[in-house]
């Protein structure tokens, strides 16, 4: 068995060289992109079935989205509503044999941590500036900078780390088991392993969109409209 | 355990590339979609309220016209009874003096009926009194009436003017003498007398008349001297008469 803290390089483009886990990505991004134009071929007025489904997934991730953060779900519903689907897909492509999911790879979810980071920064600035954006570090005093600003990166390298740390446990798990005790003794284990990516995709969505949704408050709760509504709490596990 | 940072940076590229994909291929046709059926179902509620309110309007104006209705039949209706009342009341007075009128000609016909029944009542009655009385002058008749009413007519030829007298008694065509039917002994007294009477001789023819019933009568062709119980019926008819 391979090591899951090593990625298998298949072939070297210039610098990159393309591991099984890119590979894979490339391959969910597929399946997702190509399923995206499918179900949303026809899409009438009097919904059908498959039509009602998707706008079910839509509205319940746009619930979750308003519920979280209090705002207008739009502008977060593509980012966060990607990050589940792809996390899931990812999670749960350990499901096709002889694939390991990309999220059991440092690269993958140190880049999905890199972009929720990134994705704080850019929503932070679009609402209320670069500077408005650099005044939460000081929220609630000056003195809460260096503290901020070390909140702002461990709370992102805790994510990287927990989904990393979740999912490459259970493909180590499974894989040792697998290797140990035959072919039918790890199915339970890639059933709560099925579970556990479901849940920590739904983790990671969540505590993007909360942190997103933190600095929004912050920026909210220092401005002259500022917005009444009672700050989401914070989830973490 | 090391990272490699061509890889981290790919997969970033490549997460961000399917956040792309998924939100024009997925996230925002599935939210127009629900949108768009927002926005149709926001269209119909709001047709559907406007169809409600023209409705209310429309059952508002009905009712409106309904009680108008109502009140015009009502008022239609009282024009109506007061016209019936009106008329009726106009036909009634006309019809009541129509009554008056015909019970006012139908008194005055009685009336005059009554008085002409009466009036031929009493006339018949007079006949018959007149036609009682003569009969019973007819039996009364005889030489002492008839003396009677001799010296009656002497009387009233002597009170006569002398003139009138002469007139007679010189006339040229003569005296009738008329009697209901004296005898010859009689003509002669009578000649005598009423000769002594005028004063002359005049010429008198004696006439038979049995409706005198009783008296003696001169006539000439200008003078007629009445003296007989017809005469006197006759007067007695014509008093009765006028007197009615």
């Amino acid at each position: 068995m391979n090591s899951p803290l090593e990625s298998a390089i298949l072939f070297q483009l210039g610098p990159v060289a393309i591991t099984e886990a890119i590979v894979t990505t490339w391959a969910i991004m597929t399946v997702l992109a190509t399923a995206a134009v499918l179900l949303t071929r026809q899409l009438e007025l009097r919904p059908t079935r498959r039509q009602a489904a998707l706008e079910l997934v839509v509205s319940m991730l746009d619930t979750q989205i308003a519920e979280t953060s209090g705002a207008d779900p739009a502008p977060y519903r593509g980012f966060i509503g990607t990050l589940f689907l792809f996390i899931l897909m990812a999670n749960w492509s350990s499901l096709v044999p002889g694939v390991e999911p990309p999220t059991a790879h440092l690269e993958t979810d140190a880049a999905l941590a890199a972009l929720v980071f990134l994705s704080i920064v850019w929503f932070g600035v679009r609402r209320g500036g670069v500077g408005g954006y650099l005044r939460t570090f000081a929220a609630p005093n000056p003195v809460m900078i260096p503290l901020n600003m070390m909140q702002s990166l461990t709370r992102v390298f805790s994510m990287f780390v927990r989904l990393f740390g979740n999912v490459m446990s259970g493909v180590f798990v499974i894989g040792i088991v697998a290797s140990l005790a035959g072919l039918l003794v790890p199915v339970p284990l890639m059933a709560l392993d099925l579970l556990t990516g479901l849940v920590q995709a739904y983790i990671f969505a969540v505590l993007a969109m909360v942190f997103i949704s933190s600095t929004i408050q912050d920026r909210r709760a220092g401005s002259p409209d500022a917005d009444p509504s009672p700050s989401p709490t914070q989830k973490d596990t | 355990m090391t990272i490699d940072v061509w890889g981290l940076g790919l997969q970033a590229i490549n997460v961000l590339i399917l956040v792309w994909l998924l939100s024009r291929l997925f996230w925002r046709p599935v939210a127009a979609a629900i949108a768009r059926r927002q926005d149709t179902a926001n269209a119909v509620i709001a047709t559907a309220e406007a169809t409600q309110a023209r409705a209310d309007a429309a059952l508002a104006e009905a009712m409106q016209a309904r009680a108008g209705i109502a009140s015009e039949r009502s008022a239609t209706l009282d024009d109506a009874r007061t016209e019936a009342e009106a008329r009726a009341r106009a036909i009634l007075t006309a019809a009541r003096g129509e009554a008056d009128a015909m019970m006012k000609a139908a008194t005055t016909a009685m009336e005059r009926d009554a008085e002409i029944a009466r009036k031929a009542n009493a006339a018949r009655a007079s006949e018959l009194s007149l036609k009682i009385a003569a009969r019973l002058l007819e039996r009364m008749n005889g030489p002492a009436a008839q003396s009677a009413f001799l010296s009656q007519l002497i009387t009233a030829i002597e009170q006569m003017p002398a003139a009138d007298r002469a007139a007679l008694a010189d006339g040229a065509n003569g005296l009738e003498v008329v009697t209901p039917g004296n005898t010859d002994a009689d003509h002669e007294k009578i000649e005598k007398a009423i000769q002594t009477a005028l004063g002359g001789t005049p010429k008198l023819r004696f006439v038979t008349d049995p409706g005198l019933i009783a008296g003696i009568e001169l006539r000439s062709p200008h003078f007629v001297l009445h003296n007989s119980w017809q005469a006197d019926l006759a007067q007695i008819r014509k008093a009765v008469t006028d007197g009615q």
